[in-house]
């Protein structure tokens, strides 16, 4: 049994280590503004956000009752997250030399309003949002989703 | 059985729950910040609208009911609904090309008056993340280029900081004759490629 166990922590300490090396490279962007309580979630921890700090791919943005907060993801998509609003980064690829492209994000709860970039000027058709009740796509534009 | 149906605790529950399975997504469509109007599809299992005008709006109740069909939204109920996102999103990263005299770090003249666009962007966005670029283009070989455009990048960054920008909300990176704006063989001048970018966010 002690054996098992200390094979399962070695196997889990791998793991980590491995997914926090590839979390250094998946960054998608940044939060830009942050205002009252708002959290950056990722695979392994929930962090109180803070302007500059990266946005990797996987991780959910959290607004608390009186918070907002200010994104802009690297192909110059800005996002802004009213009060109890989340939403989280499925998928990001910009990387137009070798067309690699898309963006799916999942629109939890909140309110939101959004700019699209370049991903959705090169590659419209891999650009989603998926709310609880529909899916959007869109041909580079700016908008606004409520989710009540 | 049928009694239950008039148990008042349970018409209740079966408000709530119905409450409780009952959200409403709204979508609206704005012109972005050039004017210029987009196109947005709201789709699910009941259907799919497409909406191309501004303050285009589509509601949205159930997983399988189609969206609503779209109706124009007054400024007034579009401020009273997202008056708050609509102040808290950043403005749109800008980007800066700056050209080079052949073989230098010298920036040419219609370069050097960008400067002052760029130190202006940085303050328009209170920008700390600030990404200098270099690029060379295919004249010489491969590690002089990488040099060159590294040098490029940092004289750029040093006249940003001589500027006032703090170094660290610069992040200098230089890719040599590797990302080629023009397209050429190797051991071409091509004044287009020998640039720096400058993206402010």
């Amino acid at each position: 049994m002690k054996s098992f166990l200390t094979i399962f922590c070695l196997l889990a300490a791998l793991f980590a280590g491995a997914e926090s090396c590839s979390a250094s490279t998946d960054s998608v962007g940044i939060i830009k503004t942050v205002s009252g309580e708002v959290f950056l979630v990722s695979t392994q921890k929930s962090l109180s956000a803070a302007p500059n700090m990266k946005i990797n791919r996987g991780d959910t943005i959290k607004t608390g009752a009186t918070g907002s907060v200010g994104l802009i993801f690297d192909d110059d998509t800005v996002v802004s997250l009213g009060p109890n609003s989340e939403i989280a980064v499925e998928s990001f690829m910009f990387n137009p030399v070798d067309q690699e492209l898309s963006f799916v994000s999942r629109l939890i709860k909140g309110t939101f309003c959004f700019v699209t970039g370049q991903i959705a000027k090169l590659a419209p058709k891999k650009v989603k949002f998926e709310t609880p009740e529909a899916t959007l796509g869109v041909r580079g534009t700016k908008f606004l989703v409520e989710i009540d | 059985m049928s009694s239950l149906y008039l148990k008042p605790w349970f018409a209740c529950l079966l408000l709530l729950l119905l409450y409780g399975c009952t959200q409403k997504t709204t979508v609206v469509l704005l012109s972005e910040p050039d004017g210029h109007v987009g196109n947005l599809t709201v789709g699910n299992i009941g259907g799919e609208v497409e909406m191309s005008r501004p303050a285009e709006a589509t509601v949205i109740s159930g997983r399988e009911s189609s969206p609503s069909k779209p109706e124009i939204l007054s400024e007034q109920q579009i401020n009273a609904q997202f008056s708050v996102v609509l102040a808290t999103l950043p403005i749109q990263p800008e980007h800066f090309l700056l050209y080079f005299e052949k073989g230098s770090t010298i920036l040419t003249a219609e370069s050097e008056a960008m400067l002052p666009m760029i130190l202006q962007s940085i303050t328009d966005r209170n920008s700390e993340n600030i990404s200098v670029i270099g690029h060379s283009d295919t004249a010489g070989n491969r590690d002089y280029n990488l040099r060159l455009s590294k040098e490029r990048a940092l004289a750029v960054s040093q006249v940003l900081i001589e500027k006032g920008t703090p170094r660290t909300h610069i992040t200098s990176t230089s890719h040599g004759e590797e990302n080629l704006l023009i397209k050429t063989e190797d051991n071409v001048q091509e004044e287009k490629n020998r640039r720096v970018e400058v993206v402010v966010k």
